[in-house]
């Protein structure tokens, strides 16, 4: 039976990321969370799916970012990194109940916070209940995965109008949503990132090197360090997708063992501000300088809130290939741009980049995750063997190992 | 005044006069996502009063819907143990509470069993909202949100000015000076709240078409207006608009019939025709022309769902009832005319601590309308007079 004005496609989207993304299991519980109210179809077709690979209970919480903004703009100091009590249960019962999460992505307003104090907005970040969501990530209690979901306003911002239709193309094509069968489509494509992985574990890195525009850069990596992509699982066994879409591989680097300086290639939409032109510059593993043309106050005080935040976490390559990079389009949305092209974050590292517990020494725990961009057809990248030679990696954005 | 002003003055009218927000409260705001413009209003506002932190929450009717027609039979009536810690939380803190109301479709779930649409409730959470409520622990309020979808509901069509009109004059927004209006209206329902205290009624008594239904007081009801006080003495108004008196019923002293005169929206059906028998104050048989399954289900979540909980009289001079629509919206319908609600008591209206026999405790509390011009209204005097109190949509008494 056809429901009432059900969108066909919609369903299929919210399908794949339960199924393929996710992994919903049988009577589990499903947490679909930071959705922003502009999103609510999705959420509900994302509730819908959830309910239909038979979920217990489907938790659906909204974000608004302007309730957000009401709030950095005018409550007392002390309140902004604040985790009211009242909502910490929740975060406790996703990481001790093995819950399923989804959340959303694909701001309608990337630029509403650009007019307020960028120090505020960045320590506007309630702590107590991003450290329960850390925990939880690191003790691998969740399958999860992140979709986004095309809005006029994001759409305006992509493309100076409000082109929703351009928009769900793009992310169809990028999602794989266009394929006649998109979880072959997936499984393939992840198999492909998955030997690609293998072969840059072969190489026994012991440093990644990027060379380009504003950019010498080099990465150390951990004995433990290991190249991963698309599929993760969690510590009770489950696999799923974290990222809709996803390009990348990628491996947790030596906290302490980054030199020199880069330039983001892309913009970067972060908290509800655009960062454009980002420079940073490392000693010692340290970020000891930021520059940018726009948002570096915002940059620095999320540095601040927490000083860990100032090692990197990430390192992540992508090639031409890619499908979102192929849309020659900025998403202004870090789960897109960031699979448009190589990228590196600082703030925590990634479990699955290690072999092992996560954590330890050159193992960078921290609340803060902020990926940005640094490839392109600009940039060369070269892995640094143990033996000190340097084996290309990408060239003019092409795949320089076998494949 | 635009469109944003009147969202702004209606925002600060529900800080200042509903919840009575105070420097330095938690201030939480639940609403549909599809209130999202007032709500972030009412975040505005509430910061202006010095609010310390605005939680924003919104739900979402058609999640519910999923969780109805596809979630395991035996979970349908569980409570999530974070809502439930967050209720308690939030109490705890003494925030104030705002409510947003205006169904976008009231009629969402209509097309679904309604034995599972009156059992999908949150019996666990409700249970300690009531608790919250009756302990004054919160000062609180709910407003309502004109959007396209209700306005459909209402109007047959999607007029949202139309709508906002009748709001605006429902909670006084359309006043010089609203906040002089409300002391005024609240003044004079306290006044009549007053006069039936002194009437020492032991008994109402309501007569019309499809209806003889007599309610027994308790000896301790007081009768309520507009203004409600927490524990700590702060008051607030808890419906924007307000236009009844009510009182806690004796739940073991009601007897007869009654059918409603207006539809009730409940769970995202609407219930129509609604006519219930009552034997020792229980509820004994249900029918209605549509949606008496999803009455049949809520009752049969909580054993004392079945006994009355509140009496509310309501005359013709409502401001609500100007408009002489059907809002499908408790908030409005429930102040067009009187009413009576199934379900959990108020304490407030009763005098000291609540007593143990004839004050009804449960989940449920769900008001719907029996008034109208048609309802003869009289108090049975504990003396045993019968003084009438409504003859056509007229108050009788002097205040």
């Amino acid at each position: 039976m056809a429901a009432r004005g059900v969108d066909e496609r919609l369903e299929r989207y919210a399908e794949l990321a339960v199924r393929v993304g996710a992994n919903v299991a049988e009577g589990q519980l499903v947490f679909v969370r930071g959705v922003d109210v502009t999103h609510a179809p999705l959420a509900r077709a994302l509730a819908r799916a959830a309910y239909g690979a038979g979920a217990r209970y489907v938790d659906v919480s909204y974000f608004d970012q302007h309730a957000r903004r009401a709030m950095i703009e005018s409550a007392p100091d002390d309140v902004l990194d604040w985790s009211p009590p009242w909502t910490l249960e929740r975060y406790r019962a996703m990481k001790d109940e093995r819950a399923a999460v989804l959340a959303t992505t694909g701001d309608p307003e990337p630029e509403l916070l650009q007019d307020i104090d960028g120090d505020r907005v960045g320590r506007a970040r309630p702590k107590e209940a991003i450290e329960i969501q850390m925990q939880a990530f690191r003790e691998g209690a969740n399958n999860w995965s992140g979709l986004a979901y095309p809005t006029e306003g994001w759409a305006q911002q992509v493309f100076g109008e409000p082109d929703v239709e351009r928009l769900w193309e793009a992310v169809a094509f990028c999602t794989r949503l266009d394929e006649p069968d998109p979880p072959a489509a997936w499984d393939e494509h992840m198999s492909r990132l998955e030997r690609r992985a293998a072969a840059l574990n072969e190489l026994d890195l012991d440093a990644v090197r990027f060379r380009g525009p504003g950019t010498d850069l080099t990465i150390g990596l951990l004995d433990r360090s290991r190249f991963a992509a698309a599929r993760f699982e969690t510590a009770w066994g489950r696999s799923y997708v974290p990222n809709v879409p996803t390009e990348e591989v990628f491996t947790t680097p030596d906290a302490r063992r980054t030199e020199g300086t880069v330039r983001s290639t892309q913009p970067l939409a972060l908290a509800g501000q655009i960062i454009r032109g980002l420079e940073l510059r490392f000693e010692a593993g340290r970020i000891v300088d930021v520059q940018a043309e726009a948002g570096a106050e915002l940059v620095r005080g999320q540095l601040e809130s927490d000083d860990n935040a100032h090692y990197l976490g990430e390192l992540a390559l992508v090639d031409g290939l890619s499908r979102v990079g192929q849309t020659g389009v900025t998403f202004f949305d870090t789960l897109y741009d960031e699979n448009a092209t190589c990228h590196i974050a600082y703030g925590f590292g990634v479990p699955q980049g290690v072999e092992g517990e996560p954590g330890g020494d050159g193992y960078n725990l921290s609340t803060v995750h902020t990926d940005f961009m640094i490839g392109g057809p600009g940039v060369e990248v070269d892995g640094l063997t143990r033996d000190g030679s340097a084996v290309p990696l990408l060239r003019e954005d092409v795949w320089q190992l076998a494949e | 005044m635009t469109p944003a002003e009147r969202l702004e003055r209606y925002a600060e009218l529900a800080v200042r006069i509903g919840a009575n927000v105070q420097r330095g409260q938690i201030v939480e705001v639940v609403g549909l996502v599809e209130h999202a413009p007032l709500a972030r209003a009412v975040a505005g506002a509430a910061y202006r009063a010095g609010a310390r932190y605005v939680d924003v929450t919104y739900g979402d009717a058609h999640v519910r819907r999923a969780r109805i027609e596809h979630a395991p039979e035996d979970t349908l009536s569980t409570t999530p143990h974070w809502l439930l810690t967050r209720e308690r939380e939030f109490a705890r803190a003494r925030g104030a509470w705002i409510g947003i109301t205006g169904d976008p479709e009231p009629e969402l779930v209509g097309d679904l069993p309604g034995e599972r649409v009156g059992k999908t409730r949150m019996v666990d959470l409700a249970e300690e909202s009531m608790k919250t409520v009756n302990e004054r622990l919160i000062n609180w309020t709910g407003v309502a949100f004109p959007n396209e979808g209700w306005a459909r509901a209402v109007f047959d069509e999607p007029d949202v000015e139309r709508l906002w009109d009748v709001v605006a004059h429902a909670v006084r927004l359309d006043e010089p000076d609203p906040v002089a209006a409300w002391a005024a209206h609240v003044d004079r329902l306290d006044r009549r709240a007053a006069a039936l205290d002194a009437l020492q009624v032991d008994a109402l008594r309501f007569r019309g078409p499809g209806t003889d239904l007599t309610v027994g007081l308790l000896e301790q009801s007081v009768w309520c207006g507009p203004r409600s006080y927490t524990a700590w003495g702060l008051p607030h108004v808890a419906n924007m608009p307000t236009e009844e008196v009510f009182t806690t019923p004796d739940a073991r002293r009601t007897e007869g019939v009654v059918r409603s005169t207006r539809p009730l929206v409940l769970y995202g059906t609407v219930v129509r025709g609604l006519e219930v028998r009552f034997e020792d104050g229980r509820i004994a048989a249900v029918d209605a022309g549509s949606g008496a399954d999803v009455v049949r289900g809520q009752l049969a979540t909580d054993e004392r769902a079945a006994c009355l909980g509140e009496v509310a009289l309501v005359d013709g001079k409502s401001r609500v009832a100007d408009a002489g629509v059907t809002f499908f919206d408790t908030l409005f319908d429930e102040n067009v005319t009187s009413h009576v609600a199934y379900g959990s008591a108020y304490a407030e209206a009763v005098d000291g601590d609540p007593p143990e026999q004839g004050f009804n405790v449960s989940s449920v509390h769900t008001d719907f309308m029996i008034g109208g011009p048609e309802v003869d209204v009289d108090a049975v005097t504990r003396a045993g007079d019968v003084v009438p109190l409504l003859r056509d949509d007229v108050w009788q008494l002097s205040a």
